[in-house]
């Protein structure tokens, strides 16, 4: 197992782990924006530079995929690789200046504003970091939005910007959103869950009970789909929403108990017999 | 365009026996003209007179033996339609429609040369019969061109005879592949696409990774705007191209090759398909080639239309199916590259030496060119220079020679001021290093590069700050979009250069380049991004006068960026017509009839018509 | 099988398939009408078992591919400093409204593709208007409008040039 050298910490990790493993494992904080563990690294965000020793030189490199394969030694600390992830950040604060997420994430970096003008605009300030296409596709394998044109054209869509007939209204995409672009929105009166900015909506399940969103229709059969062995327990617990659900399962355990009570039976006491 | 019997070579020996037979035949045709079809003299509209004087052959009759043929580029591009006559190899150049009739009667049947089609030496007047007596052909080599305008392309026959895959005999029936890749870490070649990377190293790595298959790639995407170096050779002489990966692919233990055309080139598309299919046939690509038990298959693809899959882990993107969409290198190509298999991708030009390389030795090549730079280099003399047009020299040759000596210098009388090389990735090197020595590590030492050949030529017009804008537009434009210093980085460094080509520059503005300049460098996720503030960098460095006057004095010395320099009318040289005032959008012109005109500098807009209309170059830019 | 989906299958056909063909198969198909229409780039996408967004993906990062016809006619106007003072601004608009398109789109006709540019150098003859390469000079919005409304259409197109 190839041993990291992170900023004098010596830690040793799996072949094929990437210097971000190693810093996490050190304790060593490394920005990410569009790094998450569920998906493959998307390396486009740039935040996560660090300088890696390479005898007579050294190469700045992205920690959250760069393949630790021998002993390296990486200094996060350095003053290029600081300056480095202190110049990327300032161009996302120059695209997204209002963004509270971003500007939350360069004050812990200790970054204190960006001197560049905004010359770029967002979509809702979306960064381009390509966490919700990567999740759609790796995880979900449905690929409803993607990256679409080129350089200053880019930008996550659906299919020819029409609502995207592969969304499942999952919302796993604005779960992985660092900026908060991605929205979820319940529309009850009409049934549906609408993925802003998407303009895609999907069918809502609504509680037997009361009515209140149970979640995407299209998400429970994708469940239901992916556990075939509990279907017939998860469709029945899928028909109520979280509350109500809660109840009856307080409703069942207590009447439970009261027959196991008029038993004799009661949990903690040594009434069994 | 012949026709190939579909005679399977079943060996060696084979081989030997068709090229003996080709090239009696070809020796028997003692009269032939060569109509040049390449890039420049296409758009000159040469297929024209090809057809013409096929049209004279046929017409000829069977007494007289005769041959007319299509071939690849000679590089003097400016002297284009260019013609050649055997025997005597007679060149004529700026051939037009009417001459052919007159070229075909005189010379290829009479043998008597035309004077006035010959090219004349601008500065002695003496006329040059052969292409040899043209100081532009004097100090060249072809290697990487080799036959091209001798063969004709779609021809295997022609390249056969001249040679052609005996290289690739000799490497699979005589070499094994360590042997060939001995041959070739002695010659010393490097990478001609940009990279400059040692091609042996390259084989070597991607021999040695574990995995199978094995990819060889032909990267085609010639993407660097005045770069014509690749469509050259492949529309000219493309069964280089293949004997070459053929070659590779049998050194690294490879079966399958690729060639990646960009969109841009339908013709060398179709040249290099119609080159496969004729090897196939003889049996020179495919199962079993030439009986030796090697195989390989090579398959064309054509590019989308997008300059950054010029970039090696791009290209493999888009022949996999999707966006050409860079990725991190930190593990080689060459161990993981296409579909996650071992790669090795080379250019065009570097596949089309191989051949000579094993031909002649990896010795022989290594005589040629400097000590960290071996062989040729292919370049296109572009931009403000008399001859424009393609040439091959010996590495190690100055620039000066190259835009004196080849280029012929300057038209108009101007000043040299900056030769570009390197393309959107390089850097512009101004008069005083103009004895460098061509060299991968002399240009980057300069600040540019070798890049891909491109060599663009500026003079005093051309305002450096501008061409830096230019460049950075263009990045732009193409950049992937993926990454965030590449995406924003440019964005910042052309808001910048425009408010600077505007007048609007301000104090701080030329360091902030270099920072975003050093940034991009350290952060970008590829080539085009890490590089793509050379441009910038080196006009800042050996022209930051320019930057300066714009910037602080809101003026271009150059006199191009509109709004930045004044028009003035010269009282002397004002004949009063009334033209300029006439047609002045803004009515800034005041005089009439003998009284000299004047501009009033707070009206002018400063569109410049009134030098468009001025007969007598009374207006003047100050 | 509609004629549509036969020509899906024939370009699917001639690369056996193979996923790492997807661009030539979409040249292919964009060589059919001129354009990718966005029906067949399902189609194409459901045969190759890929999820459209893929091909739109890149259809729309390779400059080679259009997702809408371009018109018969390229009509260009030169909205530089010298033709806005001269009033191409006006001649934008009112180009713009009668025939129902914007800088950069296609006359829902697909008569003509309209673009709007910076400084095209004629600034003697502003405002400047270039036409399939022809240059029309010292326009107003009325005179503009005129030679749009008579260009002629395809099936005009066969009569010949009728330009002066």
């Amino acid at each position: 197992m190839p041993t990291v050298t992170i900023d004098g910490i010596r830690v040793q990790v799996e072949t094929g782990a990437t210097i971000l493993d190693a810093a996490r494992k050190a304790g060593i904080w490394i920005p990410t924006l569009c790094y998450h563990p569920a998906v493959s690294p998307q390396a486009t965000c740039r935040l996560c530079m660090v300088e890696l020793d390479r005898g007579d030189w050294k190469q700045l490199v992205t920690s959250c995929n760069y393949p630790v394969r021998r002993d390296i030694e990486v200094s996060v600390s350095s003053a290029r690789a600081v300056a480095a992830r202190r110049g990327v950040m300032q161009l996302l604060l120059a695209r997204a200046p209002e963004n509270e997420q971003l500007k939350a994430l360069a004050e812990r970096m200790g970054v204190e504003g960006t001197p560049y003008p905004t010359v770029t605009t967002s979509q809702r300030d979306c960064i381009l970091c390509g966490l919700c296409t990567a999740i759609c596709a790796e995880v979900l394998g449905r690929s409803a939005i993607a990256f679409s044109g080129r350089g200053p054209e880019r930008a996550v869509t659906t299919p020819f910007r029409q609502p995207a007939e592969d969304c499942i209204g999952c919302g796993a995409c604005a779960l992985v959103c660092p900026v908060g672009t991605i929205q979820i929105r319940m529309h009850e009166e009409e049934g549906e869950i609408e993925i802003s900015p998407f303009k895609t909506r999907t069918k809502m399940l609504a509680c037997q009970e009361c009515g209140a969103p149970v979640g995407s229709v299209l998400v429970l059969k994708e469940a239901l789909d992916r556990a075939p062995m509990h279907r017939e327990s998860l469709a029945e617990l899928t028909r109520l929403c979280p509350r109500c659900r809660r109840k009856r399962t307080a409703a069942r355990l207590t009447e439970g108990r009261t027959l196991a009570a008029q038993a004799g039976y009661v949990a903690g006491t040594k009434k069994a017999e | 365009m012949t026709v190939l019997s579909s005679e399977r070579l079943g060996s060696p020996a084979d081989l030997e026996g068709k090229r003996r037979q080709w090239r009696e035949r070809s020796r028997s045709c003692t009269k032939r003209v060569r109509v040049c079809i390449g890039p420049g003299c296409l758009a000159k509209g040469s297929l024209a007179l090809y057809e013409l004087f096929n049209q004279a052959v046929a017409e000829a009759g069977a007494d007289v033996q005769v041959e007319a043929k299509g071939v690849g580029c000679h590089g003097l591009c400016e002297r284009g339609p260019i013609v050649i006559v055997e025997p005597g190899e007679i060149f004529y150049q700026r051939v037009e429609e009417p001459d052919v009739a007159e070229i075909f009667r005189e010379t290829v049947v009479g043998g008597r040369v035309i004077e006035r089609l010959l090219y004349e030496d601008p500065d002695t007047g003496a006329k040059a019969r052969t292409a040899q007596d043209i100081p532009f052909y004097k100090a060249q080599m072809r290697i990487a061109l080799g036959h091209s305008g001798l063969i004709d392309p779609t021809s295997i026959e022609d390249y056969i005879a001249l040679e052609g895959y005996a290289a690739l005999a000799k490497a699979l029936a005589a070499m094994t592949p360590e042997q060939v890749l001995a041959q070739v870490e002695r010659s010393g070649l490097r990478g001609r696409g940009g990279g400059g990377f040692p091609t042996a190293r390259k084989w070597r790595s991607c021999r040695n990774a574990p995995g199978q298959p094995k990819y060889v790639i032909c990267n085609g995407d010639e993407g660097d705007p005045g770069a014509f170096m690749d469509r050259a050779i492949m529309e000219g002489n493309p069964h280089a191209i293949l004997e070459g990966m053929a070659i590779g692919a049998y050194a690294i233990g490879s079966s399958q090759g690729y060639i990646y055309v960009r969109n841009e080139y339908p013709i060398s598309v179709e040249r290099l398909k119609e080159a496969i299919q004729q090897a196939e046939q003889l049996g020179l690509l495919g199962q079993d080639i030439l009986g030796t038990g090697f195989s390989f298959d090579i398959r064309i693809n054509r590019g989308g239309g997008a300059f950054v899959c010029g970039e090696s882990t791009a290209l493999m993107a888009s022949l996999e199916g999707r966006p050409g969409e860079p990725r991190a290198k930190y593990v080689h190509t060459v161990e993981s590259g296409l579909r996650g298999k071992p790669t090795n991708l080379n250019n065009v030009e570097t596949w089309a030496n191989v051949p000579a390389v094993i031909n002649r030795g990896g010795e022989w090549f290594a005589s040629i060119g400097t000590e960290t730079s071996k062989g040729t280099k292919v370049f296109s003399l572009v931009g403000k220079i008399e001859n424009t047009g393609l040439v091959e020299v010996p590495m190690g040759i100055t620039l000066r020679r190259i835009i004196e000596e080849i280029g012929g210098g300057i038209p108009g009388g101007k000043a040299f001021k900056a030769v570009q090389t390197g393309g959107p990735s390089g850097g512009c090197i101004p008069a005083e290093h103009l004895d460098t020595a061509v060299d991968f590590d002399e240009l980057t030492k300069l600040g540019s590069m070798m890049g891909s050949g491109g060599m663009i030529v500026m003079d005093e017009d051309t305002c450096m700050v501008n061409v830096a804008r230019y460049f950075l537009n263009f990045l732009h434009a193409e950049s992937c979009g993926k990454c965030t210093p590449c995406r924003e980085g440019l964005a910042q460094m052309l808001a910048i250069l425009d408010r600077i080509t505007h007048g609007e520059g301000r104090q701080g503005d030329v360091e902030r380049l270099e920072e975003l300049a050093d940034l991009l460098e350290g952060t970008a996720l590829c080539a085009l991004g890490k590089t793509a503030a050379n441009p910038v960098l080196s006009t800042i460095r050996y022209f930051r006068d320019e930057y300066d006057a714009h910037i602080l004095q809101q003026r271009c010395p150059a006199k191009e960026c509109r709004g930045l320099f004044r028009y003035e009318i010269d009282p002397e040289a004002c004949k009063a017509c009334g033209l300029c005032l006439k047609d002045c959008p803004v009515d800034a012109i005041s005089g009439g009839k003998k009284v000299p005109h004047v501009i009033d500098q707070g009206k002018c807009t400063r569109c410049g018509t009134c030098l468009d209309k001025c007969p007598f170059g009374a207006v003047l830019k100050v | 099988m509609t004629a549509q989906e036969k020509l899906i299958e024939t370009i699917v056909s001639r690369y056996d398939g193979e996923v790492g063909m997807l661009i030539s198969m979409m040249q292919d198909l964009q060589a059919e009408s001129g354009y990718l229409p966005v029906d067949q780039l399902r189609r194409l996408a459901a045969r190759l078992d890929m999820p459209v967004s893929r091909l739109y993906a890149v259809a729309t990062f390779y400059a080679s591919f259009r997702l809408a016809p371009k018109g018969q006619h390229e009509v260009t106007l030169c909205v530089g400093t010298v033709c806005y003072l001269k009033g191409a601004g006006r001649i934008s608009q009112r180009i713009q409204e009668e025939f129902q398109v914007e800088a950069g789109g296609t006359t829902t006709d697909g008569l003509f593709t309209f673009q709007a540019v910076n400084c095209v150098g004629a600034c003697a003859v502003a405002p400047v208007m270039i036409v399939d390469g022809k240059f029309h000079n010292g326009l107003t919005p009325e005179s503009a409008a005129d030679i749009l409304r008579s260009l002629p259409a395809q099936q005009d197109a066969a009569l010949g040039e009728d330009e002066t």
